[in-house]
């Protein structure tokens, strides 16, 4: 009658096959935006360099050692600062559209992004002294700003025990709007800074370092994690909080962990190298259009796209008009934005 | 086995009393039926004794203890709940929808396996919903929702059913399947069924015993035979009807009495032959 489960109704293998090619493309493309920059530096010699920095491999240096400051200082840092802020906001942005069951929900809907802006903005605007402290002050203000904000947020949203998502999007909608007033009124008065203010709202990684590599990716590799573990208890939330607790979903709880871990990867990602838009929006739904909605596929193959899409972005930003660099988020949207429109023409199907 | 107990419970939404003092229990292999007026307070149950809303006095009890000292998950293993109209993920195909039904069975690290994918495949089956399996919510029809939710309660494997009109969106003969098909669970799995119905006949015809509601109490209560009345339809629901017993097994059947029955065309002879009993 039904000998085997009819295992091919989720979709495993595409999906797996997914995974899997998009690791692959991850590998290439870091790997393509590490030779690509204003010193032209062959692929093969800057796959040498790459491979002599990993355990157990000897090469003998045929190199000139300012080529492998290069790659291993300059480079690298950036662009792998680039694929996890690409891997946060993406997956950031997945999960806050499935916590409001909202395909416009973004990793800056409730308030992360105002608040690290205005500590960003308060940062630029401090005197020279406090930039002396031996750390990026603009970074710790920016993170400090945005767990304020949601922090705040959340609180007003709260209706005794319950945390209900319209209240905590009108919320945030309305204390982002105040925010960023805020920011606008500072902005129009910082007379000479204005430059770097716009180009840090904007979005850049053109200030990647090692530092601060080391400094986001405890924080993005921990929310990453948490966010994969509840991708089965995002799916259930899919439908209505009353039939997710039906299911033996504890709602509340679920909401307070996803809320948290996503804030908190937006806010490192958003401080080291400000607000950059579409990443945490379209990522999940050009996912969802080509794999389908299940969180427990959508989450690990949007962190996978996003990073991919980031670094491509970078390439781009820092090459088009080099020296100049062109600010992410302008890369983000003019690319994006036509791909996403082609996705969604070619496949006219319900994704949300 | 387990047996759902309500006892003096008041229940509502914000500071509103939507039911009062009600006292209820529904024993394994029992299919009990709520039956009452629009807005009478059946969901409102059926929402208590799933722990969606706290009752404001009284005391709920599954397996004898008290729903708020049981855990979503241990609660989720033992009660399963059809709700009426819910809303569902457009974007999910219906085998992934009833897939959602094992949750309360896998652990936090656990994704679903063959096992989990075969009892999917199985409710499914036998709510005649497997030619659906990878259609996407959004292109099915009211009914074959209805049939995806049962299918979904199914592979939840629990130990007693929570159904909110679960016929409503249904023609005559799916009515009869699932009917039978809940009929068959309690029976052979000894569940607990409590189920909120808008067609008195059918209540009548499958429940053991019905709970008619109205104004926010119980009205009346026990075998079909003695709650489907003419005269509690005519109080409860402000509808003349005349009840008869069904030529088979003898269960109350009840037809409504149009206003329009001294409309000129209808003969006396005709209604005084039907109105004898």
């Amino acid at each position: 009658m039904n000998a085997a489960p009819p295992v091919h109704l989720l979709h495993w293998r595409g999906r797996v096959y997914g995974i899997a090619g998009l690791i692959i493309l991850l590998a290439v493309v870091a790997a393509l935006a590490t030779t690509v920059g204003s010193v032209q530096i062959p692929f093969l010699t800057t796959g040498s360099i790459l491979l002599s920095r990993l355990p157990l491999i000897e090469i003998v240096p045929k190199w000139a050692s300012t080529l492998e400051t290069i790659i291993i200082d300059i480079r690298l840092p950036r662009v792998i600062l680039a694929g996890l802020v690409g891997a946060a906001l993406a997956a950031a942005g997945a999960t806050y559209q499935g916590l409001f069951r909202n395909p416009l929900a973004d990793p800056y809907l409730i308030g992360v992004a105002q608040g690290a802006a205005l500590g960003a903005v308060i940062g630029f605007l401090l005197p020279p002294g406090w930039h002396a402290l031996g750390f990026g002050i603009i970074p710790l203000l920016a993170f400090t700003g945005a767990l304020i904000s949601t922090t705040v947020v959340y609180m007003l949203a709260r209706v005794g025990k319950t945390l209900p998502v319209t209240t905590l999007i009108l919320a945030g909608v309305a204390l982002g709007a105040l925010l960023s007033s805020i920011v606008s009124y500072l902005i129009i008065s910082s007379g000479e800074k204005i430059h770097g203010i716009m180009f840090w709202l904007m979005g850049s990684f053109s200030l990647s370092q090692w530092s601060e590599v080391i400094m986001v990716l405890p924080y993005i590799l921990t929310g990453l994690v948490v966010l994969l573990l509840y991708a089965r208890s995002l799916n259930l939330m899919q439908l209505d909080e009353e039939q997710a607790q039906q299911l033996g979903i504890n709602v509340e709880r679920l909401k307070l962990v996803l809320l948290g871990a996503a804030t908190l990867i937006t806010a490192a990602a958003v401080s080291f190298v400000g607000v950059i838009g579409f990443v945490g929006i379209l990522i999940p739904h050009a996912v969802r259009l080509i794999w389908g909605a299940d969180y427990r596929f959508l989450l690990p193959l949007s962190v996978l796209t996003g990073a991919i899409f980031l670094i491509l972005a970078d390439i781009i930003a820092r090459t088009v008009l080099a020296p100049t660099e062109i600010p992410i988020g302008v890369i983000t949207a003019i690319c994006g934005a036509p791909f996403f429109l082609y996705l969604l023409r070619r496949r006219r199907r319900v994704i949300f | 086995m387990i047996t759902i107990e309500m006892h003096d419970v008041s229940i509502g939404y914000g500071r509103n009393v939507v039911l009062k003092g009600i006292n209820l229990r529904v024993s394994p292999g029992e299919m009990v039926g709520l039956i009452g007026p629009n807005g009478c307070g059946k969901s409102t149950i059926i929402r208590a004794l799933s722990r969606i809303i706290p009752p404001f006095s009284g005391r709920i009890l599954v397996d004898g203890q008290d729903i708020t000292r049981v855990s979503r998950r241990e609660l989720a293993h033992l009660i399963g709940v059809v709700p009426q109209m819910p809303l569902l993920p457009s974007a999910f195909t219906a085998f992934e929808i009833v897939l959602m039904g094992r949750n309360p069975h896998l652990g936090f690290l656990q994704y679903e396996g063959p096992r989990e994918i075969a009892i999917a495949w199985q409710a499914m089956e036998k709510t005649g919903t497997q030619s659906l399996a990878e259609r996407r919510v959004s292109e099915l029809s009211g009914g074959e929702i209805q049939g995806l939710l049962m299918a979904r309660v199914l592979a939840q494997e629990t130990k007693a059913l929570l159904l909110d009109e679960p016929t409503a969106n249904l023609d005559i003969g799916r009515q009869i399947e699932i009917l039978g098909l809940i009929r068959n669970l309690r029976l052979d799995g000894n569940m607990a069924v409590l189920a909120a119905l808008h067609d008195l006949n059918l209540a009548a015809q499958y429940c053991d015993r019905l709970v008619l509601i109205d104004r926010g109490r119980i009205y009346a209560e026990g075998t079909p035979r003695e709650v489907v009345t003419a005269k509690n339809i005519a109080e409860v629901y402000g509808a003349e009807s005349c009840v008869y017993s069904h030529p088979v097994n003898g269960l109350p059947c009840v037809l409504l009495k149009a206003d329009n029955a001294r409309l000129p065309g209808l003969s006396d002879t005709h209604e005084k032959e039907f109105s004898k009993d």
